[in-house]
This record gives structure tokens, sequence and C-alpha cells, in this order.
């Protein structure tokens, strides 16, 4: 399979916080990445550099063989790679039908792509209402389905399915399984909620206090010394 | 072939209001409500020019004489020294105060909220006192005064009612173009646009240049109207108080809100210049106050509520 997005010794530092420390992945077409960690071990930032939201102090990364190091959000989302945010952040001032036509129209896809956006991620009937009106599972649907609106290569998910109640986290799950078997979009997520992300990826990488401690397939990982001395302590590790 | 999102009953309004102010003035010979809604139609073009800056994008200027008054000497100055025909003066002040917004405008529009408004009440006080002692430009404190014609004040009516019509067709296409949705989608959370691949700088420098153009053609137009000009006026610190005040009133961001808000606007002015010149800054102050503390999309958030009240169900994005 083709390396779809590929991030080289990539690394942010805040003053004398190093963030994210010299961190290599790659995510092959259409595959689910995991991103896992324990709180701040530097997720969201790498998320936020893979987006262009913020531009990392050193390293490099590419979308197939374009480089999008330094390029300003909006190109890197027009090239194919697409953000959520964890805490949702709808445009309140549109309809749902609204939110996602900006999407498009902006990346220069039509409104049918839009409208089918809507219906993929079940929130089509209520196209004419506002965010507010919404749940905030309704609301993390509306962030996929603004993505998606942008026919993305690469989606990134911020922990879409946290924070929802277990039933609407189960249809979360479904929702991005069919994204990428369906509409053949490669995702790097990150999540908490582990049953989820277990089920999802096909591929896991670890990250604490910024740098990469362990990848390899959920398997693997669940029984790597090195992550569970993260999560749980060196008492646990052994 | 027409785009999807304009409404043919919205077209048919328009047309119709505009028939009817067309032939007015035909069927009565009052020549004071002439010149009170000639002045209306100047006031409904600028209102909605500031909103789409000030409404669809959120970035709130209260300095939108300079381009008013820039647009405005420009185009008197190319009449009376390059002999430029009326019109084409008035475009090209326009084109020129757009781009003079632009000038300013894209480096401070990097700012958001009240630090971009305060931004751009220097950038008004400050052109406002450079064109006050630009004498080749502006005559200086003492003005210019374009050559008189015969009839122009009267035929000027027509003029303003197109240009009225033009700003609230534009206002409508762009509101529900897929540029007006993206400025409202900046205005709502100009991250979340940028990462969807909206190009926030590109846009908002787009819309300033619509709007400054538009501010700079109205000040031509205002030229010709009263064929006399000078800074103090035109340039103004009230003027550009004014159209915040239109929008405010009428329902900022909204559609047609601030052309409802510059009719109030104007009646009221000439009503209390006339009756009580000392109260009319209040009254401004206390309207502004009750609009901000309880009906934040102004009249047309008032007209809204009366409509839901009689049963009248419309789809809510048509409302803003």
């Amino acid at each position: 399979m083709t390396v779809m997005l590929r991030a080289e010794g990539i690394s942010k530092r805040f003053g004398g916080l190093k963030a994210v420390d010299g961190v290599n992945l790659s995510l092959r077409e259409g595959e689910i990445l995991g991103l896992i960690g324990p709180n701040g071990a530097g997720k969201s930032t790498l998320f936020s550099m893979l987006a262009g939201s913020i531009p990392p102090t050193s390293g490099r990364f590419f979308l197939g063989g374009s480089e999008l190091t330094g390029k300003p959000a909006f190109r890197i989302a027009r090239a194919g790679v697409v953000r959520t945010h964890q805490i949702v952040r709808p445009f309140s001032m549109l309809t749902l039908a609204e939110n996602v036509m900006v999407a498009a129209s902006s990346c220069g896809r039509n409104r049918a792509l839009a409208r089918k956006s809507l219906q993929f991620a079940g929130i089509d009937e209520r196209r004419h209402e506002y965010p507010m009106r919404l749940t905030l599972a309704g609301r993390k649907r509306l962030e996929m389905a603004r993505a998606l609106a942008t026919a993305p290569r690469v989606l990134l998910l911020d922990e879409v399915i946290a924070g929802v109640n277990p039933v609407e986290a189960q249809e979360m799950t479904r929702l991005i399984r069919r994204a990428r078997d369906e509409l053949g979009v490669s995702i790097v997520m990150t999540e908490h909620v582990m049953p989820a992300v277990m089920s999802l990826a096909n591929h896991l990488i670890v990250l604490d206090a910024g740098k990469l401690i362990a990848e390899g397939s959920p398997g693997e990982i669940v029984h790597n010394p090195a992550v569970i001395a993260a999560y749980l302590g060196k008492a646990h590790a052994g | 072939m027409k785009p999807p999102w304009v409404r043919p009953r919205a077209v048919v309004g328009l047309l119709a209001v505009c028939a009817v102010l067309a032939v007015g003035p035909l069927l009565h010979g009052d020549l004071y409500a002439h010149n009170l809604v000639t002045l209306t139609f100047l006031g409904i073009a600028a209102a909605l020019a500031w909103n789409w800056l000030g409404g669809y994008l959120g970035q709130v200027s209260f300095g939108h004489a300079a381009m008013f008054g820039l647009g405005g000497f420009v185009a008197a100055r190319a009449q009376i020294s390059l002999n430029m025909p009326m019109v084409p003066a008035w475009v090209f002040g326009g084109l020129v105060a757009g781009l003079y917004a632009l000038v300013w405008g894209h480096p401070t529009l990097r700012l958001r909220g009240p630090y971009f408004s305060i931004a751009t009440i220097g950038v008004g006080e400050a052109t406002r006192l450079v064109c006050t002692y630009w004498d080749w430009l502006t005559g200086g404190s003492s003005g210019l005064s374009l050559p008189m014609q015969v009839g122009l004040k009267y035929r000027l009516y027509w003029y303003g009612l197109v240009l009225a019509a033009l700003a609230v067709a534009g206002s409508y296409v762009l509101r529900r173009s897929p540029l007006g949705l993206s400025l409202l989608a900046i205005k709502s959370d100009v991250d979340a646009a940028s990462d969807v691949g909206v190009s926030s700088t590109r846009l908002q420098d787009l819309v300033l240049f619509i709007s400054g153009a538009t501010m700079g053609l109205c000040g031509g137009f205002y030229a010709s109207y009263f064929s006399y000009i000078e800074p103090g006026d035109m340039f103004g610190f009230d003027r550009s108080i004014s159209w915040v005040l239109m929008g405010v009133i009428g329902g900022i961001g909204t559609i047609v809100g601030p052309a409802l808000g510059a009719v109030i606007f104007v009646l009221v002015r000439q009503f209390l210049i006339a009756s009580y010149p000392q109260l009319y800054l209040g009254l401004y102050g206390v309207l502004l106050v009750l609009v901000i503390l309880f009906e934040p999309l102004g009249l047309t958030g008032l007209a809204l509520r009366l409509a839901h009240r009689f049963g009248y169900r419309e789809r809510p994005d048509l409302a803003t």
C-alpha cells in the first residue's frame, strides 16, 4: 500500500518545553492510524501541526509526494488533509447545510457533495437548523460532515468519540469505519475511548511526553511494557 | 442560469418597490420629500456597504467616512480637473477608495473585534487630518465646488434609486453566495474556517475592497448632489458613527436590516434637527442602548418576533 501522509522528525518547542519531539509517522492509503497517549503527551499539538494550525519547530511532512510543511491551514485543507476539533467548533451563525457548503465550496467541491456528507453523517433532516440546536453528538457529526464535504484524502479526527453516550459512541465508531471503507478516506485519529480506537485502528502509535514510545498493531500495543508504564506507572509494567 | 440561492420572490419584491419609487416623483411635486428620499437612498447604499464588513464579516468599522470622503473628493477632482463625466468619476472615486481601504485594511484586518474597531477610528481621523491639509486634492478646509448643472439635483433621485437598489441586490447576493457564507464562517470562527479551506485573509480583503469602493461611490454621489464638499463634513467621525447606528438599529448582519435602519435614521434626524436640535444625538444614544439591551438584531429581529407571534413560519436562514 502507498503512503498517504508521512511526517519526518517533526518537533514542536514551546519555550523550554518540547511538546512534540522528533516524531516520525506514516499513514498508508485506506488505513486508520490511531494516535494514543496519556494526557499532555503531545497528541493535540501533533495534530495541529499536521493540519497547519501551528507550524512545526523542525521536521517535515508530506502528502503523497508533495511537501506540506509550513503551509497555511487553508492550503493544507485544500490539498486534502482536513481536521475535526476535539472541542466542537461549528459555524454557529450558519445552518448545518450552510456549514458544509462553506467547506465544500472553499475546496472547490459542489453542493451535491455537501449534501451527501450531511446524509452520510446522518444529520441531513436537520439541515436547515442551527448547530446550537444539536446535541454534542450531533455537533460531532457536523464536524465529521464538514470535514468530509471537502472530499479529503486524509481525515484527522481529534477525539470525535470522547464525551458522547455509549450508543452514540458506537454509531460514531461505525461512521468512522464507513468513512474509510466506503469513501476511501485515510484516517489519523486520537481517542481516549480505548475500545473504539482498538477496534478501528489498523495501526497504533503511542506518544508520551512528546516522544513516540511504541508503534504496532493494537494487539501488540496492549502488551508493550513501555505503553503500560506510560499509562499506569512502572510498577505495572513488569 | 440563475444561481439556486436567488429566490424569485425576492427579485419580484425588489423590482416592485423600485417601480413604485421610480414613478413616485412624477405623481407629486413635493420637493422636500424628493430631497429626503434621495438622501435616504444614499443612506441605504452606504449602510448596506458598511454592513458587508461590519455585519457579514463582523469587523465593525468606525472609520468608513475615510472611504466616503476620499471617493467624494477624487470624484469631484476628476470632474473639475479632468473633465471626467459624472458617473465614471464616481466609479473612479470608488475604485480609489477601495484601494485605499486595502492599504490600511490588509494589515489591520488581522486584528479582530474591538481591536480592529479601535484601529479604524485612528484610520478615519488620520485620513480626515491629512485630507484637510491636502489642498491640491480637497481644496483644504474651504473645500471644493463642482460646476452647477440645472436640474441635476432633481435627476439624481433616480441615480440614487439605482444605487440603493444595487446595494440591496448586492447584499442579498453576497449573503447567500458561497462568498457570503464564508464571511459568516470567518465571523463565527476564523481558525475553524481556515481548517476547512477558507482563505480568510483574501476574503476579508475582498469584502473590505467591495465595501470601501461602494462607500467611495456614495461619496461621489454626495459630492454631485450638494455640488459643494469640504473635508470636515465628508470625513467627519459622526458620519462614520451614523452607519454604525443605521446597522445597529436595523439589525447588524441581516440582509435588509441596515436599509431599514437608514430609513429610520434619516427620517428621525430630519425631524429632530428641525424641532429639537439639542436632543438629536441623545435620542440616538437611547435608541442604541435599547436595541443592544432588548433586541440585538434590531428592527429585523423585532419584525421576526412579531411575525412569529402571528404564526408566520419562515425558513430560519432567511432571517439573517
